[in-house]
């Protein structure tokens, strides 16, 4: 079983090392597919594994070597596999492998082939040391190496110029992937934070001692700990208000968006609260601090999804909206449905991204669905894909994201908290409406695009195979709900809906399928015809508010980056302009001070002999002046 | 092999001097030969060194002057001892990536006189021993920035010059007070040994005042926040190779000193410092890191982010604990590596160019991969990327000096993020967007010669970072014995309550 | 009766007006006797304090500075002869030589 561990773990490794050689020269096919077979094999040793462990209720622990050791802390490259981690891997590797044998169509014409394999292939690795490693260290080395992999995939374009955001919002791949980087970094110093707290108060990272230390901590301990964990979650999550870098992610290319931004890194924040979820469980105010800011991000993104026009961002959005759900559920104390929505919404939102870069590939990069419409001729497969992917994101009976959108539902409401409920309904109408307003637009109605003298044509049947596991996932997941939480109450604490719940169940299950109803509804109406402009709309407060994101980046540019800037130039400034120049007055002062005096040295022997005399009548008094002092 | 450390000190200058009749158009493969063998030998001693034993070995030790307990006194610990692999690893490369070419063999000669001052200032265990290579430091770095410097050499080179000699000036005369109290306390027996002087204690106001001693010498060497503005001149002016000796080893002399001088001998007062050298440290990490990125040339971005990166080092020395020192100690390596590794690679692109100024470039990546490829290793080892050598160190620190101050610990942590914010708006102006600069599409990637200096590099950065043990545990051991000798010694409560040795003390 | 006091007035007298000299005269040779005159002053001083403490080695030390002030009057002449013969004068302000 070790081995096994050690296949899913490296395999990525080895496929990007070996992309990685050919990182520089021309596309070569071999590359792809290479790659694509390391990770399906990384996939394979993740299934078997998981296979393992739900039948032997066997978890794997293995040490590879010792990383750091100074003073007291020690910490190895320990990696663990058990009922979470193992979940984690299978849907990783899952998709991983989807997106890799995806990228081989989606990429085809780039003459970055290669390099993009490398990438990819070691964000998967990236992501696996994050979930497979048994110590809050391992896990932080995952966590940035995904950061860089992701700053490396979203600045792949990285040839393209600036430009002003009214052009495109993002500015530039590069600087998307600046933005991405610094902003998790900011995160990544409260997860610092929280692991140097956990050292110095149980003296070790290991997860399991750490657990097992948490009833001799004191409250105020586990609580900022749990507060500086959750910073760092909300980086890598992009909770609010460190948000902004998600959807300018989009810069990258769409498999990267699917993989990274949608299905795995994103969810790393989630991944952590559930891990953790011992000292989460303690610290009840910081968990109700993550449901609330939860709930806030799933309302508040699907309210910016409402207007957008741009096929990623609308998806990005969307992605946020659910990474709120996910905290809205781990904060609610039910972790493993937190985890049941993260694996079944990474299904089927890495199929509507790949369906994304369908439309994408076969629009030549256009992305505005205002300039779309009527695709469901020429793009059947995706045409399916999307809808599928859309109706599982919308939460419509049987598909995955009903079940575990409505599990989460159902326990805002057991919990008693009814503007969460509320909240948390509303918003699934709305992620409804938004996600077939943007099928509708897409493939429905009159055919815009011909106005721009696009031809569009379908993806290569290679890659709509490829997409077909996630698209089945999609449908399916959800019906393995009970299973899943037989399999993964071992490790996490079950949550039980209580008796009154129990019974109102139906009924909340039936509101929710009607807002979600409703909003598809409401999207078929308005925009199932074609697309209807409205001036009247589109100049209203509300809609410019939403459509420049509230404003944030433009705030964020203008309060942070901008003063930063200028700041800067003034510490630059008063470097050189004032402890500069008193280190040279210094200097100045010796040098005048010699130059000025040097008027002394005359060359005069009768000048001389006079200041000879006056020195020594000034010695003299001195003299005389100390000992009658004495 | 019993005298290793004498020939470790004096072989390079003696080389050097046989260098002046050595062949012009040989000099270079001269000076590579030497450092070659010189490299060799330090590994040598690393091989020998007995891991187990935390004091000083290979020690050779006989007076110069008795009367005056003037000794020539050599010993190496596992503080030194990598300390020294990594002057004569980074003068090597130095050396095979050079690409001076107007006399070259007196840039070779100065190079191995400049290794000689460097090895002994850290293999010296005699006070005087130690100050003459400190100074004699000086001179052939004043010479390198003088000789082959840019348009301000002058002004730069004796900036430099005067100011580390003034600091220097105050720690000699800090040293002969020490020397003195120590003849008082025995009774007329003077010894210049650091061994000896760890044995003496101190009141108070003469620990304060002998620590601020001390502390000028190392704090402009460091260079520590207000005593820095010497470096951006010294490295903007300086050759390639300059500031990647100077970056690389120089400034490590100045932390060094505050480990083997100020931490064991004036526990007392160190311990009531570490406010002070905290808030200047942060100072130092934080204000130092916006300069740096208010910066328009390369080098001067770097320059700067090494006072920012040396902050981090002097608040990991003052963290008490063996976490925060190794962390230290360790982060002198990894800055010296990656900062010489940054400052080679705004030499290559210098020397086709001839302007370090990021508006000029743009799309660099495309132009040159290989070049952006090591660039981005060596950006991502500076902003302390796991698996890397830059975290390491980092980390340690970070976590060390928590133990002292949260709230510090967290605005020094903001070095992360800020070093993230200079490093990349560097690599994104200079690397990423379309090639503007229609001169620069013609440019070469790295050449094999300058492969075979950056591999090597890029390969240490990868190998220290994902397995320091070897490294960690020596520099471990000998951190801990200091910490020990400090807490044997330290007479007030808090510096007893601060200093945590090792298995002596359990993590509270 | 002529007492101590009188011997170190006219010292005084004496050596001030050797130290006016010096200060005052621009000729180097003038400025030889004024050193001249201000070490007799101190011979003065010294005989007059021998005698009155009965020490003898107060004289002994005059005859020194005799000696002494013979000898540096023989060298510095000679110096000075040089000094007139190469620059053709004595006049200090003339020469200037060392101005910095």
């Amino acid at each position: 079983m070790e081995s096994l561990v050690y296949i899913a773990l490296f395999a990525p490794l080895v496929s990007s090392l070996f992309a990685g050689l050919f990182a520089m020269t021309p596309k070569k096919q071999f590359v792809g597919v290479i790659s694509s077979l390391l990770l399906f094999a990384s996939f394979v040793a993740s299934a078997i594994l998981a296979y393992h462990i739900s039948s032997t209720n066997e978890i794997i622990h293995v040490k590879l070597m010792d990383w750091i050791a100074a003073g007291n802390l020690n910490i190895p490259f320990g990696f663990l596999v058990d009922y979470v981690s193992v979940t984690m891997m299978v849907v990783v590797t899952l998709v991983s492998t989807v997106v890799h044998i995806y990228s081989n169509g989606y990429m085809d014409h780039d003459k970055s082939f290669n390099r993009f394999f490398s990438y990819l292939s070691a964000f998967v690795f990236s992501m696996l040391v994050l979930v497979m490693s048994d110590n809050f260290a391992g896990l932080f080395i995952g966590w940035e190496g995904v950061g860089v992999c992701s700053w490396l995939l979203i600045g792949f374009w990285y040839h393209k110029a600036d430009v002003t955001r009214d052009v495109n919002p993002s500015i530039s791949p590069s600087w998307a992937a600046n933005e991405a980087f610094i902003m998790n970094r900011i995160a990544d110093l409260g997860m610092l934070v929280g692991l140097f707290i956990i050292y110095w108060n149980v003296g070790s990272l290991q997860y399991d001692v750490v657990f097992k230390a948490i009833p001799n901590l004191t409250p105020i301990i586990l609580t900022t700990a749990a507060i500086a964990l959750f910073i760092g979650a909300m980086g890598k999550s992009a909770q609010f208000p460190l948000h902004t870098w998600l959807t300018d992610a989009m810069e990258g290319p769409t498999p990267v968006s699917a993989l990274i931004h949608a299905a795995t890194m994103v969810t790393a924040g989630v991944f952590l609260v559930i891990r953790a979820n011992p000292i989460f469980s303690v610290t009840p105010e910081v968990s109700y601090f993550i449901a609330a800011l939860g709930t806030f991000v799933a309302f508040f993104a699907a309210s910016m999804a409402l207007v957008n026009r741009d096929l990623k961002r609308i998806i990005a959005f969307s992605t946020l909206s659910q990474l709120g759900y996910m905290f809205a559920a781990a904060g609610l104390g039910a972790y493993w449905i937190a985890l049941f929505h993260l694996a079944a919404h990474a299904f089927f939102k890495a199929l509507l991204f790949l369906g994304a870069g369908n439309v994408m590939h076969g629009m030549h990069n256009e992305l505005d669905i205002f300039k779309m419409g009527g695709l469901k001729k020429v793009m059947r497969g995706t045409y399916l894909y999307m809808g599928l992917a859309s109706l599982a994101l919308a939460g419509i009976f049987p598909l995955a994201g009903f079940y575990s959108k409505d599990a989460i539902i159902e326990t805002a409401f057991n919990e008693g908290n009814l503007i969460l409920f509320i909240i948390l309904i509303v918003t699934a109408g709305m992620t409804a409406f938004y996600s077939f307003r943007q099928v509708f637009l897409t493939f429905h109605g009159d055919e815009r695009y011909k106005e721009l003298g696009i031809h569009p044509h379908e993806m290569y049947k290679y890659v709509l195979i490829a997409m077909s596991p996630l698209a089945i996932l999609a449908v399916i997941a959800g019906w393995f709900k009970g299973w899943f939480n037989s399999f993964i109450i071992h490790l996490l604490p079950n949550y039980e809906m209580s008796e009154h719940t129990h019974h109102l169940a139906l009924y909340i299950t039936l509101i929710v399928s009607a807002f979600a109803f409703g909003g598809i509804i409401l999207a078929y109406i308005k925009y199932n015809k074609g697309l209807v402009r409205s001036e009247k709309t589109e100049n209203s407060l509300i809609y410019k508010l939403l459509i420049n994101q509230y404003y944030i980046p433009i705030l964020y540019e203008a309060v942070i980056s901008k003063p930063y800037a200028e700041l800067s130039k003034l510490a630059w400034k008063a470097d050189t302009k004032i402890i500069d120049t008193f280190v040279d007055g210094i200097a100045k002062v010796l040098y005048v001070s010699g130059d000025k005096t040097r008027g002394m040295q005359s060359g005069n022997l009768s000048n001389y002999l006079n200041w000879m005399a006056a020195g020594a009548i000034v010695l003299l008094v001195v003299a005389i002046l100390s000992l009658v002092a004495v | 092999m019993s005298n290793i450390l004498t020939i470790l000190v004096f072989f390079p200058a003696l080389a050097g001097l046989l260098g002046f009749v050595i062949d012009k158009n040989s000099a270079r493969v001269y000076g590579v030969a030497i450092a070659t063998v010189e490299f060799i030998l330090s590994l040598f001693l690393w091989m020998t060194f007995d891991a187990s034993n935390p004091t000083f070995q290979f020690i050779e030790h006989f007076p110069i002057v008795k009367d005056f307990g003037i000794s020539y006194y050599l010993g190496v610990d596992g503080i030194s001892l990598f300390l020294v692999v990594m002057t004569t690893f980074m003068t090597l490369i130095g050396m095979i990536s050079m690409s001076v070419k107007d006399e070259i063999k007196n840039m070779v000669i100065t190079l191995l006189f400049l290794e000689m001052t460097m090895v002994g200032v850290f293999l010296a265990l005699d006070a005087i021993m130690f100050y003459v290579f400190w100074e004699l430091s000086l001179v052939p770095m004043l010479y390198i920035i003088g000789a082959w410097g840019g348009p301000l050499r002058v002004y730069a080179s004796i900036k430099f010059f005067l100011y580390t000699f003034t600091g220097s000036l105050v720690m000699l005369v800090g040293m002969l007070i020490v020397a003195y109290s120590f003849s008082q306390a025995t009774g007329g027996v003077w010894s210049f040994a650091i061994t000896d002087w760890y044995a003496l204690g101190f009141d108070m106001k003469y620990q304060i005042g002998l620590f601020l001693a001390f502390f000028i010498g190392f704090a402009i060497k460091v260079p520590m926040f207000p005593f820095h503005t010497w470096l951006p001149y010294a490295h903007g002016q300086a050759p390639t190779i300059g500031s990647v000796i100077l970056a690389a080893v120089l400034l490590k002399m100045g932390t060094y000193g505050f480990v083997r001088f100020s931490l064991p001998m004036f526990p007392d007062a160190s311990v009531l410092m570490i406010l002070p050298i905290a808030i200047i440290s942060i100072i130092m990490i934080i204000y130092t890191a916006m300069v740096a990125y208010a910066q328009e040339d390369m080098k001067q971005v770097i320059a700067y982010s090494s006072v920012s990166h040396m902050g981090i080092v002097m608040l990991g020395i003052f963290a008490m604990n063996s976490e925060g020192i190794s962390g230290s100690v360790f982060q002198m390596l990894s800055h010296g590596i990656v900062s010489g590794a940054l400052f080679m690679l705004v030499g290559v692109i210098y020397d086709r160019t001839h302007t370090k100024y990021m508006k000029d470039f743009g799309g660099l990546a495309s132009i040159m991969p290989r070049y952006a490829l090591v660039f981005g290793i060596m950006l991502m080892a500076s902003v302390g990327l796991p698996l890397t050598i830059g975290f390491v160190g980092e980390f340690l620190v970070l976590i060390g000096f928590y133990k002292v101050s949260p709230i510090l610990t967290i605005l020094a942590g903001t070095s992360i993020i800020l070093g993230a914010v200079y490093m990349l708006t560097l690599f994104k102006r200079s690397f990423f967007g379309p090639v503007t600069n229609e001169a620069n599409k013609k440019l070469k990637d790295l050449n094999a010669n300058e492969l075979v200096s950056f591999i090597p590099l890029v390969a240490v950065v990868v190998w220290l970072g994902i397995y320091p043990k070897p490294v960690l545990s020596i520099i471990d051991n000998s951190v801990n014995y200091t910490l020990s000798i400090m807490e044997k010694k330290a007479m007030t409560p808090e510096a007893k309550n601060i200093i945590i040795v090792k298995n002596s003390k359990e993590a509270k | 009766m002529i007492g101590l006091n009188h011997y170190l007035i006219l010292s005084g007298i004496l050596f001030s007006i050797g130290l006016v000299g010096v200060l005052r005269r621009k000729n180097l040779l003038m400025l030889f006797f004024s050193t001249e005159i201000m070490l007799n002053a101190a011979n003065v001083a010294f005989a007059a304090i021998s005698n009155f403490y009965n020490d003898l080695s107060g004289q002994m030390f005059a005859f020194f500075i005799i000696a002494i002030a013979a000898s540096e009057v023989a060298i510095g002449l000679g110096l000075l002869i040089l000094v007139y013969k190469k620059e053709n004068t004595l006049d200090l302000d003339d020469l200037a030589s060392m101005k910095g």
